[in-house]
């Protein structure tokens, strides 16, 4: 035995100990979204129709992402608002692509905004491809005190590209310049002559060496009251030269790029307002009698009382939730578009059937799929306020789609 | 044992002393850029990391706050035991060093930033003028009231020319913006959204456009406290038991 503990003390044996957990380690491909808890994924933001294409492409190719989303009424009081300030953002690992435009129902996203509660809001970015990589893109709303919200995710290929990548962008004096490389050479010019006097400084006292013993001898022996009279005159006349250089150069440089640059504004930043759409949902009225959520089973069963005022039958098609879209097989076929696109096809049962104009049902919809347990949604019964909230899709019978945002306390059940 | 001293000529001395400075100073020299760059991080951070944080409000008033720590206490001690004006000079270089490391490593080669997005700013004229200051001046007081004056008032000056062109505008979208915003809007930080960037705001209390010189103004007073503050902290420092008993 005491020989096996030897053994593991062995240097090499240590080496791989320390090595192994690096290599069977998983890529961390996710962004954190199961992280956050579910009541608040429910109740901040819903998002519908993703669309990101093309899902191939190659380095400096354009990508885009487009969708809709809605701050959801049942926003959580205790959370900073998204009607304060927040930003449309993307969620990709880093600049692997370059940000070309993005726009909310026409307005451009280059500032920070506000979003209205219960209102339609349409997104679109393009990007464009700047390193290759297979890469999970998500829409993203970052919310001030709050933090981010991540919308649901496709995955896009990036590949190599032929010749350099270049951000061309002209300015408003008419000189066209490329954002990859811009000012460096400038930079590392003015950085390396900083750089280079101060080593000379540094230097000067480095060919006193030795210093640090003989100098702290010194300085002991001659005391407080006379240890300047180890500065010697070549000492002062360095300093004034080196500080007169110096003043010279700030101001001088200074000078030079105000010459150089004539023309510059200060950074630009501040709130733009963005015009929300309605739902137009006004003829289908949902009220929640009761949702509980079945633990065993992973069902989430909800009673509901549908009123139609419109002019044709209505039937719930789908039931969206913390970016999970549960199907009702019969009225929709799409499947996952790829391996982590969160839809979960025939999970959708609906009792009730649809209803007719001008009636109201009470109908009962049951979401049941293991997606509750892998997208960590289940521990909704250990958050602090247990409330839920989603959209409902009804569909009539000529196609048309109407969202409906419903939400309130849930039940666990636990048999 | 043997007590006789390994020393026995004044060349043997002489060399023992060179060797214990190349050792030393060394030592010293990553230390300074562990210690700085750690430090600067914490308490300057994006204002250094990134081209669009760099405004005229905030970025000159944060920076030299934090910059003069390590000069204001190592100034002392370098300059009461050994009177070498160097502490100035010699920690911003480290910290300029270990930037340009650090932002070359970490934010262009891992995280994929074009490098004049992430560049640090420039600060060793700063410490140039209060090392010379301090040796011309052989006082602490004069020091902060000259040195660390010109230390928060040329803080913007001396990082223009550096950074002037990217603040040449833009019309992008619809939307003006400097080359520095598009920077910042085009290359993607996820977990940086507008919003986030604490640069200067148009309020009813800035006079027209004098926001440089007058935060360079109140930069440069502050700095004065600043100084004498971090000098204060470096005496207190020095007359620790311990150093006397390391010497």
């Amino acid at each position: 035995m005491k020989q096996q503990i030897d053994a593991w003390r062995k240097p090499y044996l240590r080496l791989i100990l320390c090595i192994l957990p690096l290599l069977t380690a998983d890529i961390a491909l996710a962004h954190g979204e199961r992280a956050q808890q579910p009541g608040l994924r429910m109740r901040t933001v819903h998002w519908v129709d993703l669309e990101v294409f093309p899902n191939q492409l190659k380095v400096g190719e354009e990508l885009t992402i487009r969708g809709k989303f809605i701050p959801s009424k049942y926003w959580p009081e205790h959370m900073a608002s998204i009607e304060d300030t927040a930003f449309l953002n993307v969620g990709v690992p880093g600049p692997a692509f370059l940000r070309i435009d993005s726009r909310v129902n026409g307005v451009p996203m280059i500032r920070s905004t506000a979003f209205q509660v219960g209102k339609l809001y349409e997104y679109e970015m393009t990007l464009r491809a700047r390193t290759a990589g297979r890469y999970h893109v998500h829409p993203v709303i970052s919310v001030q005190d709050a933090g981010p919200i991540i919308g649901n995710g496709l995955w896009v290929e990036v590949l190599p590209g032929s010749g350099a990548f270049s951000a061309p962008v002209q300015t408003l004096l008419g000189e066209t310049i490329d954002l990859e490389t811009y000012g460096l050479a400038n930079v590392l010019g003015w950085s390396a002559l900083w750089f280079a006097l101060g080593l000379a400084w540094f230097g000067y006292w480095l060919t006193k060496c030795p210093i640090i013993i003989p100098r702290f001898r010194r300085v002991q022996e001659l005391g407080p009251e006379r240890a300047d009279e180890i500065l010697t005159p070549a000492d002062r006349r360095a300093g004034a030269l080196f500080f007169t250089v110096t003043f010279l150069l700030i101001t001088g440089g200074y000078f030079w790029a105000e010459e150089r640059w004539p023309i510059t504004t200060p950074l630009q930043t501040g709130k733009i307002e963005t015009p929300p759409r309605e739902l137009d949902n006004e003829h289908v009225q949902v009220r929640v009698l009761d949702a509980r959520y079945r633990i065993p089973g992973r069902s989430f069963r909800l009673e509901l009382e549908v009123t139609n005022r419109g002019d044709e039958a209505i039937r719930v098609a789908e039931f969206t939730t913390a970016t999970v879209r549960f199907l009702n097989a019969q009225l929709l076929n799409e499947m996952p578009r790829d391996s982590h696109d969160l839809v979960a096809p025939d999970s959708l049962r609906v009792e009730g059937g649809a209803i007719p104009p001008g009636a109201t049902r009470t109908l009962v919809v049951f979401a049941e799929d293991a997606l509750w347990e892998t997208q960590r949604l289940t521990t909704l019964i250990y958050d602090p306020d247990s409330r839920f909230a989603g959209l409902l899709h009804f569909i009539d019978t000529r196609g048309r789609r109407t969202l409906v945002e419903i939400g309130g306390p849930m039940i666990p059940r636990f048999t | 044992m043997n007590t006789q001293s390994a020393v026995r000529t004044t060349a043997e001395q002489h060399r023992a002393h060179v060797i214990f400075d190349w050792l030393a100073i060394p030592i010293i020299v990553l230390l300074f850029m562990g210690i700085f760059s750690f430090h600067f991080a914490l308490t300057v951070g994006d204002w250094d990391y990134w081209v669009d944080w760099r405004d005229r409000r905030w970025w000159p008033l944060v920076t030299p706050l934090s910059l003069l720590v390590l000069p204001g206490v190592f100034g002392y001690l370098l300059w009461e035991k050994f009177r070498i004006p160097v502490a100035g000079t010699l920690s911003i270089l480290c910290l300029a060093a270990a930037s340009w490391i650090s932002r070359t490593l970490n934010f262009e080669l891992f995280a994929g930033f074009p490098m004049n997005m992430v560049w640090p700013s420039t600060y060793v004229g700063l410490g140039l003028l209060l090392d010379c200051t301090l040796l011309l001046t052989r006082s602490f007081f004069w020091t902060g009231f000259i040195g660390g004056f010109l230390f928060g008032l040329l803080i913007y000056p001396l990082n223009w020319p550096l950074l002037a062109p990217f603040h040449v505008p833009v019309e992008y979208n619809g939307t003006l913006v400097t080359v520095a915003d598009l920077q910042g809007y085009q290359y993607i930080r996820t977990a940086m959204p507008e919003y986030v960037r604490i640069i200067e705001e148009s309020t009813l209390r800035t006079f027209g456009e004098a926001v440089t010189p007058l935060t360079a103004v109140f930069a440069a007073f502050i700095a004065i406290l600043n100084y004498w503050f971090w000098v204060w902290i470096g005496y207190l420092g020095a007359k620790a038991i311990w150093i006397r008993k390391v010497v």
